[in-house]
């Protein structure tokens, strides 16, 4: 394809512990009888690509060639729109826009936030 | 019982039983919100563009595009405006390209063609390169818009796509494949159908759903859903006697 992204297709050590545990919408949906086509954070999703690319911090066609070269190379057994976060984060580590070091603990702190209630 | 207070028994005011939840939390839930904080933080978006964003994202739908469709197909005058400048004339059924969110949407903004179906031409959309999409006429894209599976076969063979779809043209019906970019979108504009003469503005608008506007599925009296219930096929149709 001539159209190709910047981004590195290295495995990402946080991301790739999420692989392969089941935790998939498609496969949990269905485990608590719920119907709904996509999980509550797929939207949110959604507007923070709107958001990314509005204030030019990784416009829309970087964003997608960079989806469309991860999900083919490294996240092809993950179904959307699981596969639509791992590859924007993975997209935005490559950019430099987060770190993986603060991204660990950041999830360690919403984890903890949200199991507290 | 207070018929003030009778909101039934779950508590909530509310006399039905509660839709299923997942109750559990996922990485995959931690991860966004955790990027999302930290964007936040570096200053990357603010919370407010983000709560806009997702008000706008789950307030469109493809009722815009359905009526835009239907005033079409009912009044010429506004067809002729239409398809000379399809932005301006979106105006006039309540939808500004320029601003979709109220706020403006620049990834949004773009050059708009209408595809005239004919008896002998039929049109489908997609974006090969990404999932270009004209939202503010027809929403959010279905996931399956998204995928290598659609859009990179449909630019190449667009009859067995179709066909993928239950939408088996005949042979002598040309099939164009518009490709949206990042500043060209489309909307397709179907055949009115027989058996609509005399309907409303309104009635019609119902069986313009999103996938006929895609061009992957035909308006038909009586249908006004893209999902219906499921029937064993009377005659299965293979693939590779779709694709001739």
């Amino acid at each position: 394809m001539s159209h190709k992204s910047e981004v590195d297709l290295g495995r990402v050590t946080l991301l790739e512990a999420m692989r392969g545990q089941g935790k998939e919408w498609e496969v949990l949906a269905p485990c608590y009888d719920v119907t709904n086509p996509n999980p509550p954070w797929k939207t949110s999703l959604t507007a923070m690509c709107d958001c990314l690319d509005a204030s030019g911090a990784l416009p829309t066609l970087d964003r997608r060639r960079a989806e469309d070269e991860l999900a083919e190379a490294v996240y092809s057994d993950v179904p959307a729109p699981e596969s639509q976060l791992l590859a924007l984060v993975h997209t935005m580590l490559n950019h430099g826009l987060v770190s993986e070091g603060e991204l660990a603990g950041r999830m360690r702190t919403v984890r903890s936030r949200l199991e507290a209630v | 019982m207070n018929k003030a207070h009778n909101y039934g028994t779950d508590g909530h005011g509310h006399d039905h039983k509660a839709a299923p939840m997942v109750e559990e939390i996922t990485d995959f839930e931690v991860l966004e919100i955790a990027v999302r904080e930290l964007s936040i933080e570096h200053g990357l978006f603010t919370a407010e563009d983000h709560r806009r964003f997702t008000e706008f994202a789950e307030s469109i739908g493809p009722a815009g595009g359905s009526r835009l469709v239907a005033k079409i197909w009912t009044d010429p005058a506004f067809k002729a405006r239409a398809m000379e400048d399809p932005v301006k004339a979106c105006l006039e059924i309540g939808i500004d390209w320029s601003k979709p969110t109220g706020f403006g949407t620049p990834s949004d903004y773009t050059h708009l063609t209408i595809l005239e179906d004919t008896p002998m031409l039929h049109h489908v959309i997609c974006c090969s390169l990404c999932s270009c999409y004209p939202r503010p006429l027809l929403g959010m894209s279905p996931e399956w818009y998204r995928t290598t599976n659609y859009r990179r076969r449909l630019v190449r063979w667009p009859r067995q796509v179709l066909a993928e779809f239950g939408l088996i043209l005949p042979p002598e019906v040309e099939i164009r494949v518009e490709d949206s970019n990042q500043k060209c979108r489309f909307i397709v504009l179907p055949l009115r159908p027989s058996g609509t003469e005399n309907w409303t503005e309104e009635k019609l608008a119902e069986i313009v759903t999103r996938d006929c506007m895609i061009g992957v599925a035909l308006p038909e009296p009586g249908r006004t859903a893209d999902v219906h219930p499921v029937v064993k096929a009377r005659r299965p149709v293979h693939h590779e006697e779709a694709a001739r």
